[in-house]
């Protein structure tokens, strides 16, 4: 055994030194070199809807907090996917920065890589680690009483971006900061009229099942088309489960099945993008098929560009000026109400070729 | 005279069974297409067999990798993680050109393939443990390499994931040529002979001295690297690098394809056109349900039943 146990140290020695080889003289392609994503002229968010109704909010009063200044304060960033994506990497990327621009010294950062047990108990740690402000990107919107109840017992105001906890606004948390994902799905439908002159058949790439932005994103589109364009028919939906690879492969079958489609409608970027590799694979045209889309990624909109994409409506992922900002609101006392919903750009052929650089 | 009837209706069922354990696999890719050809709008067409034989490539590659590795009475769940790592080395080394990138892909994939028949064959860790820890692992690993979804435009290997020869598109020319050599290899050498042996029976190979470690350690190398050029085709087609989802769940289609094709999960027999067959009707089914805009669960369903009676009909096999 000792025979077949140093050889096994010896498999594991050739085998860590393959891995320093293989990161050490790799070698890609330079095309794939593009500019790190949030930079300086990065589109920041605006404010769609900045006050609640009056009474509504929550002062700093009401929520029992005490004062403190954001620069000196432990501040807690629990992220929940890994920054594998975009969307992700911009939302990570757009908190840090911001946080190094108004002086934030002790910004603490967690990722649950997408495993909602993981993020709890990340934000329990960054409240043990006695955080003062909670900014959390949720991966799950129930579930989050025991982080809930400690926050509360130590007055930690707590603000989710992009996703909502399903919780008591004040009492249980700050605020809500992030799109309205039927009102994407809306957009996106306006631009699809507008890109079949309101007659067509289309196509639906659904996000992954069982999804709140699925849902809302396809009930937007579908309630817009069925009152502004009755003749634009959904012949088909499937879900590409937001991957670029799934949006291929059922576009694949899609174009096959159902050559006369006029437009697809992608919930995200991503499936768009695969959807045009499959176009391209059938021999179709830049154009020939409308695509929409919903995220605003550089890809997508460089798309746009390259005229394969008719439009996509943003989502945008910049949350860190915007959290920020609300926070110190809520120090200085003002209320802050329950949802702040941000307005999200849209890109089309207009203004896409000026977009490309400002894109995440 | 009751109990002649009896015999033979039970004579009849052992061979229908049989007979379903041989063919069955055949006779279902057949009537899902018979029902297709009727009942599919536009199906009958060449671009439509070239877009199922196109995805279905990667499957039946990684899957022929799989059938190897249960003939020996294993299981390889490392396979969807190679295929991610396979598309990350050959995004980190394009700079030398895709001949180098993918010589180096089915390398790294032979390495995680060495390692898992390593842990198997010499350390003596359970197939299912060995090669989940790697399942883990490797994903990690190729995560590490390249954390993001890259896009490539390298003109070698979009051609490669795009072009056709006489008609024929490439991806599928290189899984028939492997369906091919790992049929051969199965049928005609004494490689294939020992691994059929040492998956009918370990103990008797290794007294009757066959080089079981060996065998052992070449099956999970095999599966590693068909895994690897799995991923580089995949990667090819996608013209984009994306480790976080490329191959995820690839060790559960391929193990369908197996199973479903009649290969027992028991050892000591590999059925390389049955797989190829499987991993037909697998995603002959996915195509139907797709085209006909049915909902997904539906696919899910109809898979586990297929899976059901492929099981069903192995268990009556002895």
């Amino acid at each position: 055994m000792s025979l077949s146990a140093g050889r096994t140290a010896r498999a594991a020695t050739l085998l860590a030194a393959a891995v320093l080889v293989v990161s050490g003289c790799a070698k890609s392609e330079n095309t794939a070199a593009s500019p790190a994503p949030g930079g300086s002229d990065a589109q920041q968010q605006v404010v769609k809807t900045p006050s609640g109704p009056a009474g509504a909010g929550c002062t700093i009063d009401r929520h029992g907090a005490t004062a403190f200044d954001l620069k000196t304060a432990v501040v807690g960033f629990s992220q929940s996917e890994k920054e594998a994506n975009p969307f992700r990497i911009a939302e990570t990327q757009s908190i840090k920065d911001e946080a190094a621009k108004i002086g934030i010294a002790d910004l603490k950062v967690t990722n649950a890589q997408s495993q909602f047990s993981k993020q709890i108990s990340d934000v329990q740690q960054l409240i043990a680690q006695g955080a003062q402000l909670l900014v959390i990107a949720p991966l799950n919107s129930d579930g989050w009483e025991p982080v809930l109840q400690q926050a509360a017992a130590k007055k930690v105001p707590i603000i989710t971006i992009d996703r909502k906890i399903n919780a008591k606004h004040c009492t249980d948390y700050l605020t809500f900061i992030g799109s309205d994902f039927v009102e994407q799905g809306r957009r996106a439908a306006d631009q699809m009229i507008k890109a079949l002159d309101g007659r067509g058949k289309v196509a639906i790439l659904l996000g992954a099942p069982g999804n709140n932005v699925t849902t809302e994103r396809t009930q937007g589109f579908k309630e817009q088309i069925a009152a502004k364009a009755p003749d634009i028919e959904i012949t088909f939906e499937q879900t590409g489960e937001f991957a670029r690879e799934k949006g291929q492969q059922v576009t694949e079958q899609l174009i096959q099945s159902n050559p006369d489609i006029d437009g697809i409608y992608a919930e995200n970027d991503e499936m768009a993008l695969g959807a045009v590799t499959a176009l391209k694979g059938a021999g179709k045209k830049a154009g020939d098929v409308k695509i929409v889309s919903i995220d605003g990624t550089r890809g997508a909109v460089q798309g746009i560009v390259d005229g394969w994409i008719y439009g996509v409506v943003e989502s945008n992922p910049r949350f860190g000026a915007l959290a920020f900002e609300t926070a110190q609101k809520f120090l200085n006392g003002e209320s802050i109400p329950e949802k702040v919903v941000i307005s999200d750009r849209e890109y089309d052929e207009t203004n896409a070729k000026d977009s490309v650089s400002q894109a995440y | 005279m009751t109990d002649t009837v009896l015999r033979r209706g039970a004579a009849g069922r052992t061979r229908v069974i049989a007979w379903l354990q041989e063919y069955g696999v055949y006779a279902a890719v057949v009537t899902l297409f018979a029902f297709n050809a009727v009942f599919t709008p536009h199906f009958l067409a060449v671009d439509n067999f070239r877009t199922q034989l196109v995805q279905v490539a990667p499957i039946v590659i990684v899957a022929l990798g799989m059938a190897l590795v249960i003939g020996t009475e294993g299981v390889d769940l490392s396979v969807g993680s190679v295929m991610a790592l396979a598309s990350a080395v050959v995004a980190l080394y394009l700079g030398y050109g895709a001949l180098p990138a993918i010589a180096m892909a089915v390398l790294a994939g032979a390495l995680i393939g060495g390692a898992g028949g390593a842990l198997v064959a010499v350390v003596g860790v359970q197939p299912i443990v060995a090669t989940l820890a790697l399942l883990v692992g490797v994903r990690g690993l190729a995560n590490v390499f390249l954390p993001q979804l890259r896009e490539f435009t390298n003109p070698t290997l979009v051609a490669l994931g795009s072009d056709s020869l006489a008609g024929v598109p490439i991806v599928v020319i290189v899984a028939v040529v492997l369906t091919a050599a790992v049929a051969f290899l199965v049928k005609r050498t004494t490689f294939g002979r020992q691994l059929v042996a040492v998956g009918g029976n370990r103990e008797a190979s290794r007294l009757s001295g066959l080089p079981v470690r060996r065998v052992l350690l070449t099956v999970y190398v095999l599966s590693g690297m068909l895994a690897a050029v799995a991923g580089v085709l995949a990667t090819s087609r996608l013209q984009a690098s994306d480790p976080t989802s490329l191959g995820l769940f690839m060790e559960l289609s391929a193990i369908t394809a197996v199973v479903v094709g009649g290969t027992p999960l028991t050892g000591g027999r590999v059925r390389v056109l049955g797989t190829v067959m499987g991993a037909l009707l697998m995603q002959l089914l996915q195509a139907t349900l797709i085209k006909h805009n049915l909902p997904q669960s539906w696919t899910q369903m109809a898979q586990a039943v297929i899976i059901l009676a492929a099981v069903y009909a192995a268990r009556e096999r002895r």
